[in-house]
């Protein structure tokens, strides 16, 4: 452990709802794992608290370590935790006169049709805060009424007296005609300056005025604390000898500077989860073309693929029942995880989840009080984890207590033996992981099949095999660090910046010279973006994009463009895109233009890779033999245990086995065989 | 018997089945109403007929396939073989619920013995009829409402009938869409066949029948549970009609409900004879609004396939607008009088077990208007003159919400969206001050609607919360407030204005619309609604002060 580190270094940290994860990688590709307990009421602290336990781990000092930090990247929690919380500032908004209530309509949107008793969540502005401005632009961007600077100035008073903390505008079709957004921007930051102020065309000058209020009103109320947090941590860090401008992971997968972020923290609000972007990135290659991943945690499963070397970026995300215009990663979560909760129903019938147990109590057999019993119990009562110390000693597993709760609340109400109902949560909780990727794949037009099962998370490798098996994937890997997944994947992650903007118009109508002047001037915008947010050093690599969509269809599909593109080449990609999606096409249909945007990104240079020589490692010997409950076919076996500490590149192994490292545990049945690869990931081919 | 784990298993694999058809038909449908609205389920049934999930669609959907794989067996249950699929919708011959909702349905075999039904019901863009786009509110006959379909053989042994394809094309207004559609509905059963046959192979022949059985088991007996904490006793509730689409009518829509043990009686005894308008109801769709009422009133895990429904008993007249016969058209049964029906069911539900009651819906007044946007044919919906909701006894009413069948399911559209695609200017769109029925809970608001429609259109009016309050309140609970709908010409603001009648066509040139959309019910007396959402209320603007004053007895706080 004591090899002393290959200066400079990389750190990402991630502070998530119950751990903060830090990952380092040194220029000899040494990487380090830390865990601490996340600080919920300072979020920093927790940041700050591993960088500290890291040092220590190292033998140097702090200051050591930050001054030789060259890149610092952090994804956090603080933004998605705001809006689920609903701790946003007091926000006043400006709406164009008659149409103040869009926020609060929602556009009528339920999530569970058959829950209409749940009320929506709060309005983040009540309506007296919400006040209509005189002012009118048509649907072509014309000005049909002039804007009343007295109603923008009677509203300045209001939102004074009203003690308002920051304002938020957005009017009608402002993504033709941004000029009454403009001037009462320009009026509203003469009371709230700057970044207290947002703008929608500034912000999302996309068609739809609930969602761009909605977005508009979320980030003007995330302004003041997000904006606070991120400055404080930055001189935080400065102070203790980091130098370099510390990093934050967006939703759209990329990472940007502080300073341009700070007026616009709704692009944090999937900070987290979506590092699985670099993290996938990682692991793609020729044998891994297209890739779907799970990141199993204490209490939700998260998925994503990744196709032609990315993972797709869709337009909008709803977070608490916040419907958000921001470009996010393609994730889906579901409540399944360690920490999921197993019960009976009245008519006896098994449930497991979406409810967890959390990390407080957590399963029963944490000994922390909890009851009810979880996975995570199941998977101890079947042998497939081992009693006594877990996770390196931070918790201690305890099968009576599990045995008590998997028996009173599951095995007696359904007249089944411990073992009979261990099985089922186990084979319920695989179903529900199972009909997730089903979700993000096929439903999506993508065939599960035909992709690499890349297991994550601290409980991910319990269930890939079982997973991979029912979808019909031939492969799983398990990456190594699984349980520090999406910090590694910060490590990975580009700068980047995502620009797009609402063009109406057919595609005939525009033609050629309409599309790219359209193209040119939201470049241009970007220019303006990137010189103000990017690191001047950093090169960028453009990709542009057309939102496109046959006559009376709500939806557009997105299609790249590249220099020198014309209207076959546009045509062409459209229909390969549509027919893939919906099985047929129009040809010769008539195309119309939604939108346009621009791509930036810069890849940092590329993290060092451990060369690892594939030697002549003997095969790795068991530290143990357990009985253990397989899977439906193996049923009970005695398993061989491995230490993942004595597997080694090029290693290969016959399953039935399980794997025991710090993170996760890895479970093989009969007919897997795995492999470790060069960087210490494991791969299962399955037969 | 099955194992419970298995049950469970076998269940959830069932609902993502349906789940998963209902993926194929968004991704490969031709028409915008589908890919984009959802107006369509998917279903699957056992080899009885019997709903065994309906994890896909909208609620008022999901009720009633069973009758149309039961009306299959009845006509061709001696001869079914794999590779045949049925395609039917009439509703009084063939398990329909109204005529645009066409089924396809595949029987479903393992090792030459049938084990189920795949099923796809879905709102058809025209099926020929008076009035393009499959509501024709001057209808008199069934006729007048497009072609009727019998239980039809549409592939037979893996051969598609031409013949049939040919004479379901020629009678249609859009041809090309139909055939798209179908093809997919065709396609998305062809999808939950086959995950159907899977699942029969992973657990075995036998043991599927059984299984398939004992889901439905599963859900009977929960929902008895759940019926036998309700006291027994009988309740009753009507709900009012003043018009018959042709003009005023005094018409009553009746329900008694009993409940005995763990069974429900819901008898629509006394209930008008059906009219010549289209908003009668037939046995399908009249049992398809009635579980989805029960389905809403109660917890929503309960179960919901055919078995959830078994415990309950329901009692129509014939001939009467809840059960109508031939020729009655009844296209617009899925809204009105579906509508009415999950109103009556809730209120005898709320007397029986009043700590669950639930307000009324506002019942919506938008039509369409039909036009030309230059050379160019367009049909709008006026959606954003939705209702509001009514209150429950833990939270106000949805301001403004899709149709009470659908639950909200049907969302609304940004105005932007709609001025872009249409030639029209939105003038206001926010809440109604006291509109929303008064009570502890408030009734949702409704809106004030008004917009330009710059060219000459038809009107189609189909209003039924025109007039009279329509959302009623419940536990001493206030009403919501009616519905307005008047129309000024463009270039005369200042002159008589049309009033609206809740149904009809009519021709205007360029028009102001001003709608004010009916409230939602309240829930529990206004008096005890707290002082500090009374005055957040009123601050909001969304109740006078004289309302705060005589329905909530607020009075301003004594200077201190």
């Amino acid at each position: 452990m004591n090899q002393s580190t290959v200066w400079p270094c990389s750190i990402a940290v991630d502070v998530g709802g119950t751990f903060t994860d830090l990952v380092m990688i040194d220029d000899a590709a040494v990487v380090r794992v830390v865990k601490v307990p996340s600080v919920p009421r300072d979020p920093s602290r927790g940041a700050v608290d591993a960088v500290h336990r890291l040092a220590d781990d190292l033998g140097v000092d702090t200051r050591t370590l930050l001054e030789n930090c060259s890149r610092f990247v952090h994804g956090s929690t603080v933004a998605t935790n705001a809006v689920l919380e609903d701790n946003l500032a007091r926000v006043g908004l400006l709406t164009t006169s008659g149409f103040r209530d869009a926020l609060e309509i929602r556009r009528g949107i339920r999530v569970d049709q058959w829950d209409h008793r749940q009320p929506w969540p709060a309005v983040p502005v009540p309506r007296y805060l919400r006040i209509g401005v005189g002012g009118r632009i048509d649907r072509d961007g014309n000005q049909l009424e002039a804007l009343r600077e007295d109603d923008v100035h009677r509203a300045m008073d209001t939102f004074a007296a009203e003690e308002v903390e920051t304002v938020a505008i957005c009017f009608l079709h402002s993504y033709r005609n941004a000029a009454h957004e403009h001037r009462a921007g320009e009026l509203m930051r003469s009371r709230w300056p700057g970044d207290l102020t947002t703008v929608s065309c500034e912000l999302v000058p996309l068609l739809g005025e609930y969602e761009r209020t909605s977005t508009t009103v979320i980030n003007a109320g995330l302004v003041p604390m997000v904006g606070g947090y991120l400055r404080r941590l930055e001189a935080d860090l400065c102070q203790l000898g980091l130098s370099t401008s510390l990093l934050l992971l967006q939703s759209n997968g990329g990472t940007v500077p502080v300073d341009a972020v700070a007026s616009r923290p709704i692009n944090l609000v999937l900070s987290g989860p979506a590092a699985v972007g670099g993290a996938l990135g990682r692991l793609h290659d020729a044998d891994r073309a297209q890739i779907v991943s799970m990141d199993i945690g204490g209490t939700s499963c998260d998925v994503a693929v990744l196709v032609d070397g990315e993972v797709p970026v869709i337009d909008g995300l709803e977070v608490g029942g916040r419907h958000l215009n921001v470009p996010a990663v393609d994730v889906h979560s579901i409540g399944a995880g360690g920490g999921t909760i197993a019960s009976v129903d009245s008519a006896g019938l098994l449930e497991v989840g979406p409810r967890g147990a959390g990390a407080d109590p957590g399963p029963a057999c944490y000994r922390r009080g909890g009851v009810e019993p979880t996975a995570t119990d199941a998977h101890l009562l079947l042998g497939r984890l081992r009693p006594g110390p877990y996770a390196g000693g931070a918790i201690t597993l305890d099968p009576d207590l599990a045995s008590e709760a998997m028996h009173t609340r599951v095995a007696e109400p359904l007249g089944l033996d411990l073992e009979q109902a261990a099985v089922g949560v186990v084979a319920l909780l695989e179903q529900h992981l199972r009909q997730a990727v089903e979700t993000i794949t096929i439903e999506r037009g993508r065939d599960p099949a035909r992709m690499t099962l890349v297991a994550a998370g601290g409980a991910g490798g319990l269930h890939g095999s079982a997973v991979a098996r029912a979808l019909g994937c031939r492969r799983v890997v398990i990456p190594a660090d699984a349980g520090v997944f999406c910090a590694v994947g910060m490590l990975h992650s580009p700068l980047r910046r995502d620009t797009a903007r609402t063009v109406v118009g057919s595609l005939d109508d525009l033609g050629l010279a309409g599309l790219a002047e359209a193209l040119a001037s939201e470049n241009e915008r970007l220019d303006g973006l990137l010189f103000r947010e990017w690191p001047s050093d950093a090169s960028a690599h453009r990709s542009t994009h057309v939102d496109l969509r046959y006559p009376g269809q709500l939806w557009s599909i997105r299609i790249d463009v590249a220099e020198g593109f014309d209207e076959t080449s546009i045509r062409l990609n459209f229909e390969r895109e549509y027919e893939r999606l919906f099985g047929h096409i129009q040809p010769e249909g008539r195309l119309d233009v939604t939108g346009v945007g621009v791509v930036a990104t810069a890849h940092t240079p590329d993290m060092p890779t451990s060369a690892t020589a594939m030697g002549d490692h003997p095969s790795p010997v068991a530290i143990a033999e357990r009985r253990c409950w397989v899977n439906p076919e193996d049923s009970w076996l005695d398993v061989p245990v491995y230490s993942g500490d004595d597997l080694h590149p090029g290693q290969q192994l016959d399953g039935p086995f399980l794997i025991e490292s710090t993170t996760t545990t890895v479970l093989g049945c009969s007919g897997d065989q795995l492999e470790v690869l060069a960087n210490g990931d494991v791969q299962l081919e399955l037969r | 018997m099955t194992d419970v784990i298995q049950l469970a298993l076998i269940q959830a694999r069932l609902d993502h089945l349906c789940r998963h058809m209902g993926w194929v038909m968004t991704r490969t449908a031709r028409s915008p109403i589908f890919s984009q609205s959802h107006d369509f389920s998917c279903f699957a049934t056992n080899r009885h007929g019997v709903l065994v999930s309906t994890a896909d669609g909208i609620p008022i959907h999901t009720g009633g396939g069973g009758f149309a794989v039961r009306a299959i067996l009845r006509d061709f249950g001696h001869s079914l073989r794999a590779g045949d699929v049925f395609l039917l919708s009439d509703p009084y011959t063939a398990g329909g619920n109204h005529l645009p909702d066409w089924v396809i349905a595949r029987p479903v075999f393992l090792d030459d013995q049938l084990i189920g039904f795949c099923c796809n019901r879905a709102h058809q863009s025209d099926i020929g009829g008076g009035a393009a786009g499959t509501y024709n509110p001057e209808a008199t006959e069934i006729y007048q409402e497009g072609i009727r379909l019998p239980v039809l053989r549409l592939i037979e042994g893996g051969e598609l009938r031409d013949d049939v394809w040919r004479l379901l094309m020629l009678n249609t207004r859009t041809p090309d869409l139909l055939d798209g559609d179908l093809r997919a509905m065709l396609g998305s059963t062809l999808i939950g066949a086959s995950r159907l046959i899977e699942l029969a192979s992973d657990i075995g022949l036998d043991e599927a029948l059984e299984a398939f059985d004992e889901v439905c088991e599963h859900a009977d007996q929960r929902f008895r549970q759940r019926i036998a904490q309700l006291p027994d006793g009988s309740w009753r509730a009507a709900e009012h009609w003043d018009d018959d689409c042709f003009g005023p009518a005094d018409l009553n829509l009746c329900l008694e409900l009993h409940v005995r043990g763990e069974e429900l009686v819901v008898d629509f005894s006394g209930t008008d004879d059906q009219i010549d308008g289209f908003k009668n109801s037939g046995w399908v769709n009249t049992w398809s609004a009635v579980s989805m009422a029960l389905a809403s009133y109660f917890e929503p895990d309960l179960p919901r396939n055919e078995g959830t429904f078994r415990c309950v008993e329901m009692i129509a007249p014939e001939g009467s607008i809840l059960n109508a016969t031939p020729p009655a058209p009844m296209t617009m049964n899925t809204v009105i009088p579906a509508h009415e029906i999950v109103h009556l069911v809730w209120q005898c539900l709320s007397q029986a077990e009043p700590s669950r009651s639930l307000a009324g819906w506002g019942k919506n007044i938008f039509g369409v208007t039909a036009g030309f946007d230059g050379d160019v044919p367009y049909v709008m919906y006026h959606w954003n003159a939705a209702a509001g909701g009514g209150a429950t006894s833990d939270r106000d009413g949805f301001n403004q919400i899709g149709h009470l069948i659908a639950l909200g399911g049907l969302t609304l559209p940004d105005i932007e969206f709609v001025e872009q695609r249409y030639p029209v200017l939105f003038r206001r769109h926010e809440f109604r001050t006291d509109g929303g029925g008064p009570g502890r809970f408030r009734g949702g608001t409704g809106v004030d609607y008004e917009i330009d429609v710059s060219t000459s259109a038809r009107w189609s009016f189909r209003g039924e919360g025109v007039g009279e309050p329509t959302g009623y309140g419940s536990n001493d609970g206030h009403e919501g407030a009616g519905g307005s709908i008047q129309l000024v010409r463009l270039d005369d603001l200042e002159g008589e204005p049309f009033i609206a009648p809740k149904y009809g066509l009519r021709q205007f040139g360029p028009v102001r619309m001003t709608a004010n959309s009916p409230g939602g019910g309240g829930w529990g007396d206004p008096r005890e609604r707290s002082r500090e959402a009374v005055e957040r209320d009123l601050r909001d603007g969304v109740i006078s002060t004289q309302s705060a004053r005589d329905d909530y007895g607020w009075s301003p706080a004594p200077p201190e």
